[in-house]
């Protein structure tokens, strides 16, 4: 049991090999500090288009392969750095990834936050349905076991993350 | 002499008379009188208004109705945080009843998580719940209940009924005998003067040397800032369920006592009242 969780001064260092790892291919993840105190946390930003089959990104380098080292993330196919210039404000969908330390639990947390580039959040059941086709099962079966809404404590952005029974799995991913 | 399980009745009834009055630009077929109910102090809003919401709804068109959220003094009250939570934090030095407005338009978005049915209060409930449990049993207590315990626990709070409650809860109160407490206390310490939602930290309740950690430990490691200095005057009040607890009590008596139900101690630290 004690060896599936690890310390915080662990968490940074695996992170730091993380993003180093995420630089060289290209792939987004930045660490940032939060305010008013030590603690920090790994970051994405990802842009989709609403009906999920095609995505492009948007002011980032072009090629970059968007796959997450995530369950509920959805699998994004990137055809490079074009701007679809027809796509409306409100049909691109933004989506935030934070990975955070949980003292509580011991391991590494993904919260993530999906909304319209104005600000507004996505609807729950939205963001259900954007869910890969193999989670979905199971995530219908308990919508609030898979996914929690979550307030967390480094700064004020309505997050969601996975329930308590996946944490082994975010650990052999993100590590 | 109060037994201490009497402490553990006067937090579950705690109430806070409230006067919930809707928002003016909220349009209205007629006049809404203002609605006044005694709220629990560990309970959550959107779980004990479903009357509030009944009473203003009766005065509006059905089309003018959307999803209910409370706001006070211009801040939108987060359903997710316990009611006497809120209250201690944003309302504590105002007088009595609390003033609440009611609004069905323009959800604020940014600062509050929708609630679309009771079972997003239960999710989030439990979820704190296990979440203390990791910290004080490291899961073990709720992971080896079954789950018409889980249920039991909700079904106690949803319905304010005590006995039901702590006939379960009482579980993951207990620790090992020759343990002097729970590994870590689940808290969370709240101030509206800072940035963060929040602190919350590993913290035990023994000193290596045995010896009890008290609030007053508490505070000088995770936020001295909370503390007067030496020769200073007090600048806050540091407040759980409405009073100032002595800073020398043992932090486990208090997380034993004064937890909410969600087995967290929520305290809140707000600027001293000058009368």
């Amino acid at each position: 049991m004690e060896d599936e969780f690890f310390g915080e001064k662990s968490f940074q260092h695996y992170c730091a090999e993380f993003i180093k790892h995420s630089q060289q291919i290209g792939d987004g993840w930045e660490w940032r500090t939060a305010k008013e105190c030590s603690d920090g946390y790994m970051c994405k930003t990802q842009f989709q288009i609403k009906n999920g089959t095609t995505a492009s990104h948007l002011g980032t380098p072009a090629s970059v392969h968007a796959c997450l080292p995530t369950e509920e993330d959805l699998e994004l196919a990137v055809d490079g750095s074009e701007v679809m210039e027809s796509t409306t404000a409100s049909e691109v969908i933004k989506y935030e990834y934070h990975v955070l330390y949980s003292c509580s639990y011991q391991v590494p947390v993904l919260y993530f936050r999906a909304s319209f580039l104005d600000g507004r959040p996505l609807a729950l059941k939205d963001i259900w349905e954007g869910v890969h086709e193999c989670y979905k099962t199971r995530l219908l079966q308990g919508p609030w076991d898979t996914i929690t809404q979550q307030n967390c404590q480094l700064h004020h952005i309505m997050a969601e993350h996975r329930g308590a029974s996946c944490w082994s799995e975010s650990i052999s991913e993100l590590c | 002499m109060t037994d201490d399980k009497d402490v553990l009745r006067d937090v579950w009834f705690g109430r806070i008379p409230t006067c919930f009055t809707l928002y003016q630009d909220e349009i209205t077929e007629r006049e809404a009188e203002p609605y006044y109910l005694l709220l629990p102090r560990v309970s959550y809003l959107t779980l004990v208004t479903d009357k509030v919401k009944k009473h203003f709804q009766k005065a509006m068109r059905q089309e003018d109705v959307s999803e209910i959220w409370f706001e006070y003094e211009g801040t939108p009250l987060k359903w997710h945080y316990p009611i006497g939570l809120l209250f201690d934090l944003l309302a504590s030095s105002s007088a009595l009843p609390w003033n609440i407005t009611v609004h069905f338009k323009s959800f604020p978005e940014k600062d509050l998580l929708h609630c679309p049915s009771k079972d997003a209060v239960e999710a989030h409930f439990m979820s704190c719940m296990k979440e203390a449990d990791a910290l004080k049993h490291k899961s073990q207590v709720i992971n080896e209940m079954q789950k018409k315990d889980h249920k039991q626990l909700w079904m106690g709070l949803q319905n304010d009924r005590f006995d039901q409650f702590w006939a379960i809860n009482r579980k993951l109160m207990e620790y090992p005998p020759e343990e002097n407490g729970f590994r870590y206390i689940p808290f969370r310490i709240y101030q509206t003067t800072t940035e963060r939602p929040f602190i919350q930290k590993l913290f035990r309740p023994v000193a290596a040397d045995g010896q009890l950690h008290t609030l007053g430990d508490l505070l000088r490691e995770v936020c001295p800032s909370a503390l007067a200095p030496e020769d200073g005057e007090k600048k806050n009040q540091v407040m759980i369920h409405g009073i100032e607890p002595m800073l020398e009590t043992p932090l486990q008596w208090l997380s034993e006592h004064l937890s909410y139900p969600d087995n967290f101690l929520h305290i809140s630290i707000v600027p001293q009242p000058t009368d």
